[in-house]
């Protein structure tokens, strides 16, 4: 099936950060919608489905969360339907929409990811509620965190692949330092090497400064059909190619536990679909839940042979030939959870087509970004192919 | 901003793992062992890599081996493999010097099957 038939006309993003300003996840998603229908140059009328992701009901308190914002979007009466892939919520439902699109289901749909993931209940609470974000009856009922599980994980994956400490820093500054040009970034900030090594150990090898934020925020798309895409919207970027894939949720069930196998999987069938190899890509946004994670999500995706060399090389810095995380990624601009797959699609749209924010947009777009998004510890991976527009910036 | 208080009390019904529940319960190591290819999974696993659906419950020593351990402000934890089992799991590490390499399973005391590793007797 081509994927060239479907566009991002529009792309928007709510800062990402704890909100303190009595605002919930009603607001926040009105603001991002309402502002990429805007740049989709479309009305209310226009849009024939909604696609909502979010995470948990635990975080917002409100189950059928896509009735609820269809009607507070000013759509009631079009296909709503709520996507949930743990962390892959929002990629999952980017897929869900374009393949609505892509069957001629709808000529413009909706996408929204939103998640209250900071401010409704204790860190605590949600580090609790995240246990059972894996296997209840044997991870979960240990006590086991996300955190523990990752470093486990990445232990393992260091030995095999000979990183360091000194990597993960690398991986936790540029990703901060990238954020503090991203005005909606929740963790904008300069981390030196001992504020890291300083920072409490939360599960060795992880320190507090290679964990990313929980934040709260929103994210939206509109997602069209080229043949009835607005004129003004036609070289917009194109969806080039989406993968799935799923690994154990147990992690000691895995033959390679340093192996984020689900998303090797994603990116193959990405690729076919695009008809592309890994290589074309030219940015990318990668799921960082932790400085660790982003480390592995390269080699899973093919974008590096030997991540360590090329780390030193400055690969994956802004100015490099796969620039990755250019928004700060989760470690700095923030995770809402649903809206974290959303944001990352959206992103890479808008620096295919030269409208990212001003410190942080490429001079020369690439052909090609990846959006890359998984949740539990790699368990369902989803990743997402942009082409950009023949005449885009 | 409204403080709401949300209280809940699950009753969860285990299905066909309760045997491997009950086992954590009772400080029992209870694997599946597939009847096809005889890959002994711990926790279990009801479909087998090698496509077998079939298998039988089979009680492991309750020994393990660590392979990898993390500790920090979440707790101590481990990627441990069991005596017996060709599959590993991870758990929680309770009383276990930082030199340990071997553990043993301990009963769960709350009522919640808990995957914990205690010192083996010698160590104890």
């Amino acid at each position: 099936m081509s994927n060239a038939s479907v566009l991002v006309t529009g792309a928007a993003l709510t800062p990402f950060n704890r909100r303190k300003d009595g605002t919930g996840f009603r607001d926040w998603s009105a603001d991002a919608f309402d502002a990429a229908l805007r740049m989709a140059n479309l009305e209310r009328s226009d849009i024939e489905a909604l696609f909502v992701a979010s995470e948990s009901d635990f975080f917002h308190l409100q189950l059928n969360p896509a009735s609820i914002l269809a009607s507070e979007l000013g759509l009631v009466g079009v296909a709503a339907t709520r996507c949930e892939g743990g962390g892959a919520s929002g990629q999952v439902a980017v897929h869900a929409a374009v393949r609505a699109v892509q069957s001629r289901t709808a000529k413009h749909v909706a996408v929204v990811g939103v998640d209250p993931s900071a401010s409704c209940l204790s860190s605590d609470a949600v580090r609790g509620l995240y246990g059972f974000s894996f296997d209840t009856w044997s991870d979960g009922m240990t006590g086991v965190t996300s955190t523990a599980l990752y470093a486990l994980s990445f232990q393992a994956f260091a030995q095999q692949h000979k990183t360091s400490d000194a990597d993960l820093a690398r991986v936790t500054q540029q990703n901060r330092a990238n954020a503090c040009h991203n005005p909606g970034a929740h963790l904008a900030r300069i981390d030196t090497i001992e504020e890291i090594l300083q920072s409490p150990e939360i599960a060795s090898p992880y320190r507090r400064l290679h964990c990313s934020p929980l934040s709260d925020g929103a994210a939206a798309l509109i997602l069209s059909h080229v043949d009835y895409a607005p004129k003004n919207r036609a070289n917009a970027s194109r969806i080039a190619g989406l993968g799935a894939a799923s690994d154990h949720m147990h992690l000691g069930a895995r033959n390679d536990i340093s192996a984020f196998t689900a998303k090797t999987n994603a990116m193959r069938r990405a690729c076919d679909e695009a008809g592309i190899e890994p290589d074309r890509i030219g940015v990318a946004e990668i799921y960082d839940a932790y400085a660790g994670a982003q480390l592995q999500g390269l080699v899973a995706l093919g974008l590096t042979k030997n991540v360590g060399a090329d780390l030193d090389k400055g690969v994956f810095a802004p100015s490099g030939r796969c620039p990755i995380n250019l928004s700060g990624g989760l470690m700095g601009q923030g995770s809402p959870v649903g809206a974290t797959g959303v944001g990352q699609t959206a992103s890479c749209a808008l620096i295919l087509e030269g409208q990212y924010h001003t410190n942080l947009q490429l001079q020369n777009p690439p052909q090609f970004a990846l959006a890359d998004t998984h949740g539990g510890i790699c368990t369902t991976a989803a990743v997402t192919i942009l082409e950009r527009g023949s005449k885009a910036a | 901003m409204i403080a709401h208080h949300l209280s809940l009390e699950y009753k969860l019904n285990m299905g066909w793992l309760t045997r491997y529940v009950d086992g954590l319960l009772k400080g029992e190591a209870i694997a599946r062992s597939c009847t096809d290819c005889a890959k002994v999974s711990f926790p279990p696993i009801r479909v087998c890599e090698c496509g077998g659906c079939d298998g039988v419950w089979k009680t492991l020593a309750g020994t393990a081996k660590i392979n990898l351990r993390t500790t920090g402000q979440d707790g101590n934890f481990a990627l441990a493999c069991f005596d017996g089992a060709n599959t590993q799991t991870v758990l929680r590490l309770v009383n276990l010097k930082g030199t340990a390499t071997r553990g043993r399973l301990l009963k769960s005391r709350d009522g919640s099957p808990t995957l914990c590793l205690g010192p083996e007797e010698k160590d104890a």
